[in-house]
């Protein structure tokens, strides 16, 4: 399981070079526009787009995708689900159930959208470090109390992680072996109740600690963002993008889910 | 368990950031400085300890959590989740970006609807009242996220209908694994460290 987002934030790139508050709100408004997205052809281009996106990053593609492995499988269901649930004169049925295109349509169109707005989310955050990111949206007027707890959430995460790989390797040294039964779920609520316990105690020394350095409730960073020309042309471009997007899908050139395929 | 991208219209996914917002600002209030690593730090158990995966048959689920989150920093849970479905939309794509505000109300409201649930322990005594309690806990977050996510797929149209059936069913086996795993959880930090557990615990504290 990699949680370092920031892992390839240095390679070079037009992405990575990027002022980051840029990136983050030109993308963003990429990706809330793919997602209300209604029509199939509309939303293949988005696709495409998004996949150039990722690959001008120049992010290795086995960092992606662990992250496309979950997304495609959660959205799997639908493919199922859909055909068979929709509402209306089914086109054939198999082994007795009903089966819709219509519903396999909207599936499609779900899982390309996802799809899209997940390999643009991991440009954005893949390319920059995490406390960059996290100041850029500090400076996109997200509140420093969020942002600042993001901070420390993130970074305790890889301490947590450490921690319940080291129990959980002394627990099957112990000969515990997970089934599905109630013993398995007593086991587990008292593990969960011990990484509780142990970071509730770490809590408290690194407030100590803290305040020991001058913590007043507020975080400082050296970082400091400088845009470029280059970075309102980007941000333009994305923009663009987006408009041309919503403009084309809601253009009726092609037909909206629930009435045909183009 | 999620809503994902691309399923909801824009007008849903508006009022989910609304309503996290409402709700976040409401349950952050009178924030001690001192209770900025707290939440944070907790957050990130929770947010690891949600990778467990626990068998059932041929297949696993993940666990939850949002319960326990509501057992141990009550009202506070809910800025808790918020922080770790964004952190979760940004580093693994689960999620996604555009659905934070409705997956925070989901989860972060089933936590509160927990909350209630376990506030009501101090009116009573007898013996595993935590363990009772915080079984009640976990099964309510995990049933009352189940319903704002079954609700949230019909503002979709009908054609979502056998959708959200499906995902409450899916909910009923999960209710009791969160809650066997709350409970268990709940009466071992009473045992361990009682002063750990969010609301009161006794009729006369």
């Amino acid at each position: 399981m990699a949680l370092d987002i920031d892992r390839f934030a240095n390679v070079a790139s037009p992405v990575q070079r990027w002022d980051p508050r840029f990136k983050i709100a030109a993308l963003m408004f990429l990706i809330v526009c793919i997602a209300l997205l209604k029509t199939l052809p509309v939303a293949a281009v988005a696709f495409g787009i998004a996949a150039l996106i990722l690959l001008s990053t120049a992010l290795p593609l086995h960092f992606v995708s662990h992250g496309l492995t979950f997304v495609v499988v959660f959205l799997l269901p639908f493919f199922v689900v859909m055909p068979l649930t929709y509402p209306g004169e089914p086109a054939f049925t198999i082994i007795g159930l009903p089966f819709a295109w219509e519903g396999l349509r909207i599936a499609s169109l779900i899982f390309i959208k996802a799809l899209s707005v997940v390999l643009i989310s991991f440009a954005v955050f893949g390319s920059s470090r995490f406390d960059v990111s996290m100041l850029a949206l500090q400076r996109l007027k997200c509140p420093p109390l969020i942002v600042q707890m993001l901070l420390f959430t993130y970074r305790y995460t890889f301490v947590f992680l450490d921690e319940m790989r080291r129990m959980y390797t002394s627990m099957r040294a112990r000969g515990f072996v997970a089934h599905a039964d109630r013993k398995t779920l007593h086991v587990f609520g008292n593990f969960v109740g011990t990484l509780l316990v142990h970071s509730f105690e770490r809590t408290e020394r690194v407030y100590k600690a803290m305040l020991s350095k001058g913590y007043q409730g507020q975080l400082h960073s050296m970082v400091t963002f400088r845009a470029i020309p280059g970075d309102y042309v980007k941000a333009a471009i994305a923009l663009v993008i987006a408009l041309a997007l919503v403009i084309t899908d809601a253009s009726g050139v092609f037909a909206v889910a629930e009435r045909g395929w183009f | 368990m999620h809503i994902s991208e691309g399923i909801l219209q824009g007008p849903v996914l508006a009022a989910g950031f609304a309503g996290a917002a409402l709700i976040a600002a409401a349950t952050m209030r009178k924030l001690d400085m001192e209770e900025i690593p707290k939440i944070s730090v907790i957050t990130s158990v929770f947010f690891v300890a949600s990778l467990i995966k626990v068998p059932i048959g041929p297949t696993s689920v993940h666990l939850i959590l949002n319960g326990l989150v509501a057992v141990v920093l009550g009202w506070r849970a809910f800025p808790a989740i918020m922080l770790g479905i964004i952190l979760q939309a940004i580093i693994f794509g689960h999620g996604g970006v555009t659905v934070i505000g409705v997956n925070s109300v989901m989860l972060g409201g089933g936590a509160l609807v927990a909350y209630m649930v376990w506030q009501q322990r101090h009116r009573f005594d007898f013996a595993r009242r935590e363990f009772i309690f915080g079984a009640m806990a976990g099964a309510t977050a995990t049933i009352s996220s189940g319903l704002v996510l079954a609700l949230a797929l019909l503002t979709t149209g009908e054609a979502f209908g056998g959708v959200a059936i499906a995902v409450l069913a899916a909910h009923v086996p999960i209710m009791l694994i969160e809650g066997a795993v709350v409970g268990a959880a709940a009466e071992f930090l009473n045992r361990v460290k009682p002063e750990m557990l969010a609301g009161r615990n006794a009729p006369s504290a």
